[in-house]
């Protein structure tokens, strides 16, 4: 537990000092900017366009900086072969790259809550003011972040080239959101073999469409279940890839 | 042993299945499947945002798109010469299909297709009503709409603005079919009742894009209320 905790300080402090972390939270303030001004154009329902605008701003931001925070994370140090001298000493590699991990997400959910603290003063200077479905929103876009990270370390560290990693990031990305279109594809499939195999796609695939309350914000609310049931399945797919990671890394000769 | 870790990530995405499964058993978000999104030139625009998980803004840039539209005309949908928003229909219909609580687009298409001076085509604003009733049925203006247009097709123009009235007050009304029902009672000679209505469009924050007509139209029902004593 010392040695996670040490590893998650060390690189939350690397992440907090990394210039393409910063240059990524300028330009969230730029999308969020965007935001203020575009909503102007929509006349009654300016309110929604900021809420939904400067949300997406904020999600794109945070996969943006996660996915190139969590490919790099283990690579670049295997290039520089500064890996040879952690690991040299008595740190367990699980350990190792929880910590690694851990650090980063935090790294990256500072850098959206500072974001969304400006978008919700930004909100109630507006009159706007619903924190809780806020919070809700802002912690299911946290789940696909961390989720997203742990897809994009394992991958990484299975195909041990950056760009490779983050396209297939992408790609489950879109997958992601695109589960619930696979299911209605199968339901209208007359092959059988297709059917199964989407099916067996829309599991696999982390199921954003599912978890992403922030594009169903204007729709019913789901229940407070629903909620407890959204982070358990980001922390166990988080889990579930992390430890697929961690056997790669074990199987890795240094 | 050395594959240990394979075992442990099994049982937690085991569990991240079942949590899946439990997830959208309690809630399935109303978005229509992709097949169904209007085609025309905002297709891709609309796919590309909605496949990447935005669909509501994607809902919201269409909402721009349909605003600038009514405003003056976008360059991709030019209208036949005498087929004034001729895309209207379509353009509310995209935003609906994007996002279906995105209640004010079908209502405010609704609005100007069947009560917009010039324009009156109901039968389009019916259909427009029917698919967001479909879609989103707890929205309770569309079929208040729904039968205002039905008086309006009996000539039952009395009854049809008592209904419309009804809700005026409401925070879905667009400001759009406040102007149009004020604009009526004009049209009728009824102009305390149209300067009453121009007057709480004035005072409405909500109604912000109206508020400069809405002044120019009181002074002009104030200098007619004057001229007819």
């Amino acid at each position: 537990m010392q040695t996670i905790s040490a590893v998650y300080a060390y690189t939350f402090k690397e992440h907090i000092r990394h210039k393409a972390w910063l240059s990524g939270a300028l330009f969230g303030l730029v999308l969020l900017g965007g935001a203020l001004i575009v909503s102007a154009l929509g006349q009654d329902e300016r309110g929604r366009l900021m809420l939904d605008l400067g949300l997406a701003a904020i999600e794109a931001i945070s996969l943006v900086s996660i996915v190139f925070l969590t490919v790099n994370l283990i690579l670049v140090e295997i290039e520089s072969r500064a890996i040879y001298l952690i690991l040299s000493h008595p740190v367990r590699r699980a350990d190792y790259l929880l910590g690694r991990f851990l650090g980063t997400v935090a790294a990256v959910a500072l850098g959206m809550a500072v974001m969304a603290a400006m978008h919700a003063a930004l909100l109630g200077l507006y009159g706007w003011w619903e924190p809780g479905r806020y919070l809700a929103a802002l912690g299911c876009m946290l789940g696909k972040t961390a989720v997203m990270g742990a897809l994009s370390l394992l991958l990484s560290l299975a195909l041990t080239s950056e760009a490779a990693a983050m396209a297939f990031a992408v790609f489950l990305w879109l997958l992601g959101h695109f589960s619930s279109e696979m299911r209605f594809l199968a339901d209208r499939s007359g092959s059988a073999f297709l059917k199964t195999a989407l099916v067996a796609f829309s599991h696999a695939a982390p199921d954003f469409a599912h978890f992403n309350y922030r594009d169903f914000w204007h729709q019913p609310a789901p229940s407070a279940d629903w909620l407890m049931w959204a982070a358990l399945y980001a922390l166990a797919y988080t889990a579930a890839c992390l430890a697929l990671a961690v056997q790669v890394f074990e199987q890795k000769e240094f | 042993m050395k594959r240990r870790w394979l075992g442990v990530a099994g049982v937690l995405f085991a569990l991240a299945l079942f949590a899946g499964s439990r997830l959208r058993r309690l809630h399935e978000p109303r978005f229509p499947p992709l097949a169904e999104l209007t085609g025309g030139p905002f297709a891709f625009q609309d796919a590309a945002l909605a496949v990447a998980g935005f669909r509501a803004p994607a809902a919201d840039l269409a909402w721009i798109q349909l605003l600038q539209y009514t405003a003056g005309g976008v360059p991709e949908l030019p209208d036949r010469p005498g087929h004034p928003y001729e895309h209207l229909k379509s353009l509310s219909l995209r935003v609906a299909r994007l996002d279906p609580s995105f209640h004010r687009a079908v209502l405010f298409g609704s609005s100007i297709l069947a009560w917009f001076h010039g324009i009156e085509r109901p039968d389009e604003a019916a259909d427009l009503l029917n698919e967001g009733m479909r879609r989103s049925p707890e929205q309770p203006l569309y079929g208040l709409y729904l039968a205002a247009i039905a008086y309006k097709k009996q000539g039952d123009t009395d009854r049809m603005v008592a209904l419309l009235e009804s809700s005026f007050d409401l925070p879905e009304t667009p400001s759009t079919m406040k102007a149009i029902l004020a604009n009526l009672r004009q049209s009728r000679g009824e102009y305390r009742e149209a300067l009453a209505l121009w007057e709480r469009i004035r005072d409405n924050e909500r109604d912000r894009s109206e508020h400069a007509r809405a002044k120019a139209k009181i002074a002009e029902l104030r200098a007619l209320l004057r001229s007819r004593r």
